[in-house]
């Protein structure tokens, strides 16, 4: 029986889905609290969290090796404290991107807060969870709250559909890897991840047929959380469907946290003998991630829709870092998700500010001459898309330039150019959004931008962070560094 | 007098002058300020220029090979530091740039009326872009110059541009991107065979940097086929920004949509960036590769310059001529350097040069003539030396620099080109002179059509000589051309060290026995094979 010590070394996360519950009670009392307050408890709590982290950190980073707890389901690492770092940090920017948003449509706040937070909280538990279980368990507390988040806008056609379209794939796919985690543990006797590797390579070695079916179909269910291609089709529908807050907090903090789980079941989970198996399997997918998510983000005229399309592109960048299994590889994937989390929240909070009646503005055509009606606003967009694109001096072009020379260093060459080329495709349909700022002419219709504080002051930082994080990595290049899975044995 | 400028970091002063330039006018000027905005930015080009200036008198020819240097400490972990320094080639296209800069900016002046406060905040961040990348001796430092860069000129052709504006913008940013994305993998080839290898290779497991002289240092140690594959990816890289045949395609499109000074700088400076890499990084880090690929690289110098010439011939518009013969002329230089010979190289780098004071002052003309008739058509003029006798004079003294008359600049280069090429392969030489030829016909026949004859469109009847301000930016050029064309003598100073180091690089045996001697046989141009 594990002591209330161990129990209290998940304080973060546990503190996360406290107050998440709480406020989810709270708003069962007569109408709840508003909007702003709600804002501001989620807030208080992400800080709350934060701080405990920070606390606790020290403790285990001089510790000799990962601490294990709870019967080894959890682990106490550099590489959770990380992952959970970022996912606070992304929810705190969602939170400062939806505070508006929800009073424009006039929606009860607290209940969104508290899915936000139950979300979050199942992130930081995907971060620390060291057995299939607990990871599974884990990701399925983020799905579930993020389904209901993506059709928070009950009367639109549009979120429902996403809604729907998000919970009937994801609960396959979720399905798929479980039934793949079963396999895996027929096969190897155990889902804590250092048994499990020891398991499979004794079972691989007999000639089990259990080991190859059971990773693949659970790398797939990974893939559909990190929608790679071909798990990619929820994406697009989803993105644009959901309330733009709700899509950038998928698009950042769900991706990056599945990509957590994705980097330790792959790397600690999977013996060094099936190394070379998901190798391959990980270079096609991200070829073909980044072929498709660069080409059919070129004729999208919905911004959301291209953003979601460049957000499938990415996570190929980001399966090149994967696919390196080199300590390069893995602090330029930390690296550039740390910094497409800036990117990505900055240039959702622009399309917020445009954003009218849950559903208008959206198009490229509403951008057109925002340089004259905006000059700032331009400005911070210009950055963010000069960053998805890969242009120095932001951290967009930093991270990309060390994903790619992973992929090189580590023989992928093949993978790599593809990946050059079509990042440098990725300008044509980046740059469309800035011909249409600064190319083009104010129409009449094109809305004026809303005036939100907490926005701009989101977007501000976020646009400042993608400088610092081009112009001087070196801090942050350490954090990663310091926070790196070990490599699988060779 | 100048020993100042060694204690300071004069490099990185002349590099940001501009970037604070843009920089106050963002803050502190409004929109509507625009002759307050023109006169300044114009007054931070020129300041920018002056301070340039003591570099061609502090630079001590027999000195170090890099000298102004200096080095801090950027991105520890994988070893990227700011490192600027110049060698002769870099101090002249420095020169050539902060003196362009002042020209195209006084020539914006009547041009550009609307969006002023962009405009110039563009070409001030165009400038520092331009400059970083000739003074850049990190590999990376070198790339991000050389990216930022882009998008200024982006902004320049799109805002300011012709009625094809779009297009050519985009186009002109697509095609140097691919390049440069395949350069920066070529990049990154070079830094871990420096440090702990790659692709299954063992590397030299020196410390991983990026720094330009190690690269030199250790480029002829990388074996053979991975010379060849990263000479391929950072051909592509400089052979579009050239442009070489078949690369050229975006060229005629920037330049034709983009506003003069657009042009001026295109044409003056950013094209030199490509031939400024191929000696720089591809002579001496990849020796053995280049010679293998030689016969190729000398092909498609030879293909551009006729090619060019010949579609400049066809070309109605002066504009779009003036461009096809930058396909022409960049031929010559890339021949040059791809002769891998002292004179050569000597005469590729200051027809770099030449180039840039030619063509650019040919687009200017060009703008002149456009402002006040706009339109470009050949057609449309016919007798204009009746009404507009400076231009006509200034526009045949430079037409007779591009196409190589003796006393002129043009002549000095092409000439020593020509030698580093029969030096080389003598039929090389034959077939490069054929552009000088064409390059004449063309030239002369668009100057007889423009300026000879009878006068016979009413609409050109009343055109105006040239103002003060035009012959102001146009009078240094003139100066230079005539200076470069009398006293070629301090240019080839100032480069020699350089240009000895890279011959000597890319060629021990023919750098063992003077460049001068007999001709090399065109085996020694595949001792790589």
């Amino acid at each position: 029986m594990p002591s209330l010590q161990e129990y209290l070394q998940l304080a973060p996360e546990i503190l996360l889905a406290t107050a998440g519950l709480l406020l989810l009670l709270i708003g069962t009392v007569g109408r709840g609290l508003g909007n702003r307050e709600s804002a501001l408890v989620t807030m208080v709590s992400l800080a709350l969290t934060a701080g405990l982290l920070f606390k606790m950190y020290p403790a285990y980073h001089d510790a000799a090796g990962p601490v294990l707890i709870l019967q080894r389901s959890f682990v106490l690492d550099g590489f959770a404290f990380f992952w959970q770092l970022l996912v606070l940090v992304a929810t705190a920017l969602t939170v400062l991107l939806s505070v508006r948003f929800l009073e424009e449509g006039n929606y009860r706040a607290t209940e969104y807060y508290s899915l936000i937070l139950l979300a979050s909280s199942g992130m930081l538990f995907m971060a620390s969870g060291y057995s299939l279980l607990t990871i599974w368990i884990s990701l399925e507390t983020m799905a579930l709250a993020s389904y209901i988040l993506a059709g928070y806008f009950k009367h639109h056609v549009r979120s429902n559909e996403a809604a729907l379209k998000y919970f009937v794939l994801g609960a396959l796919s979720s399905g798929i890897m479980l039934y793949g985690i079963s396999l895996l543990y027929g096969a190897a006797g155990s889902v804590q991840l250092d048994e499990l590797r020891l398991g499979l390579e004794r079972a691989s070695a007999a000639g089990s047929m259990l080991v190859p079916l059971g990773w693949i179909l659970l790398a797939c269910g990974l893939f559909f959380k990190v929608s790679a291609v071909p798990f990619h089709v929820w994406t697009p529908d989803v993105y644009v469907g959901a309330p733009t807050p709700v899509t950038a907090y998928l698009a950042v903090a769900s991706k990056a946290a599945s990509f957590a789980i994705l980097l330790r079941i792959f790397y600690q989970g999977f013996g060094s003998h099936l190394q070379s198996d998901w190798q391959h399997i990980v270079a096609v997918v991200a070829a073909a991630t980044m072929i498709w998510g660069n080409l059919a983000a070129l004729t999208q005229e919905n911004v959301k829709r291209m953003l979601a399309y460049s957000s499938i592109a990415h996570a190929g960048y980001v399966l090149l870092g994967v696919l390196a299994v080199s300590e390069i590889g893995l602090w330029a994937v930390l690296f550039y998700l740390l910094a497409y989390t800036f990117i990505t929240m900055g240039a959702f909070a622009t399309v917020i500010l445009l954003e009218r009646k849950e559903y208008a503005g959206e198009t490229c055509a509403d951008y057109a001459g925002l340089a004259q009606r905006s000059r700032f606003l331009a400005a911070m967009m210009l950055v963010f898309l000069l960053a998805l694109t890969g242009i120095p001096p932001t951290g967009g072009f930093f991270g990309k330039v060390y994903l790619f020379a992973a992929a090189v260093q580590a023989g992928w060459t093949w993978v790599a150019v593809i990946g050059v080329l079509t990042s440098a495709i990725s300008l044509y349909y980046y740059f469309r959004i800035v011909v249409y700022m600064y190319l083009r002419e104010s129409t009449q219709a094109a809305p004026a931008p809303l005036r939100a504080p907490a926005l701009v002051g989101a977007i501000a930082f976020c646009a400042i962070a993608t400088l610092v994080l081009g112009l001087y990595p070196e801090p942050f290049i350490q954090l990663t560094k310091a926070s790196l899975l070990p490599l699988p044995l060779p | 007098m100048f020993d100042w400028v060694h204690s300071v970091p004069i490099l990185s002063i002349v590099a940001y002058v501009p970037l604070a330039g843009a920089l106050i006018v963002i803050f502190f000027l409004k929109n509507d300020q625009g002759s307050a905005i023109r006169k300044f930015a114009t007054g931070v080009a020129a300041l920018d220029f002056l301070i340039s200036l003591p570099l061609w008198f502090a630079f001590k020819s027999g000195g170090d090979l890099f000298q102004f240097r200096e080095s801090h400490s950027w991105i520890q972990s994988i070893g990227v530091k700011y490192e600027m320094g110049i060698d002769g080639i870099a101090l002249l296209l420095i020169l050539l740039t902060t003196l362009l800069g002042v020209l195209a900016f006084l020539s914006s002046w009547s041009a550009i009326r609307e969006r002023e406060k962009e405009y110039y905040v563009f070409m001030l961040l165009l400038q520092t872009g331009m400059l970083g990348v000739f003074m850049a001796m990190d590999f990376f430092l070198f790339y991000v110059f050389w990216e930022v860069m882009l998008v200024p000129m982006y902004f320049l052709i799109g805002i300011w541009g012709g009625p094809r504006k779009l297009y050519a913008a985009i186009k002109f940013f697509l095609y140097t991107l691919v390049g440069s994305v395949l350069m920066l993998l070529g990049i990154l080839a070079l830094y871990f065979y420096n440090a702990g290898g790659l692709l299954g290779r063992p590397g030299l497991g020196n410390d991983p940097t990026f720094s330009i002289l190690q690269f030199h240092e250790i480029g002829h140690l990388i074996p053979h086929d991975l010379q060849i594959w990263i000479f391929l990816a950072f051909f592509v890289g400089f052979a579009i920004k050239v442009p070489m045949f078949p690369f050229h395609t975006w060229l005629p499109d920037a330049h034709v949509e983009a506003p003069t000074a657009g042009s001026v700088i295109l044409a003056g400076v950013l094209l030199k960036m490509g031939t400024y890499g191929f000696v720089r990084f591809s002579l001496p880090i990849l020796p053995d590769a280049t010679r293998t690929l030689l016969p190729w690289m000398a092909g498609l110098s030879i293909i551009g310059i006729v090619y060019g010439a010949l579609v400049a011939m066809a070309q109605k518009d002066m504009k779009k001529l003036v461009a096809y013969s930058s396909v022409s002329h960049l031929g010559f230089v890339t021949l040059g350097l791809f002769a891998l010979n002292g004179p050569g190289i000597n005469g590729g780098v200051l027809q770099m040069i030449n180039h840039g004071l030619s063509t650019g002052a040919l687009f200017l003309l060009v703008g002149i003539i456009y402002e006040r008739r706009h339109t470009r058509l050949i057609a449309e003029y016919g007798g204009l030396s009746a009404v507009m006798p400076v231009y006509a004079t200034i526009f045949l003294i430079i037409t007779m620099s591009s196409i190589g008359l003796p006393t002129l600049n043009g002549f000095v280069g092409e000439f020593t080109i020509l030698a580093g090429a029969f030096n080389r392969v003598w039929w090389w030489a034959l077939l490069g002179s054929l552009g000088i030829v064409l390059g004449a016909a063309y030239m002369l026949w668009m100057y007889q059509r423009v300026f000879f004859g009878p006068l016979t469109n009413p609409e050109n009847k009343g055109l105006k000589d040239l103002t003060r301000r035009e012959i102001a930016y146009l009078a240094p050029i003139v100066l230079l051309c005539f200076v470069i064309g009398l006293v070629p003598g301090p240019f080839f100073k100032v480069m020699e060290k350089s240009v000895n180091y890279v011959v000597a690089k890319v060629d021990p045996m023919l750098a063992a026995s003077a460049s001068s001697t007999a001709a090399a046989p065109i085996s020694s141009g595949r001792t790589g094979e």
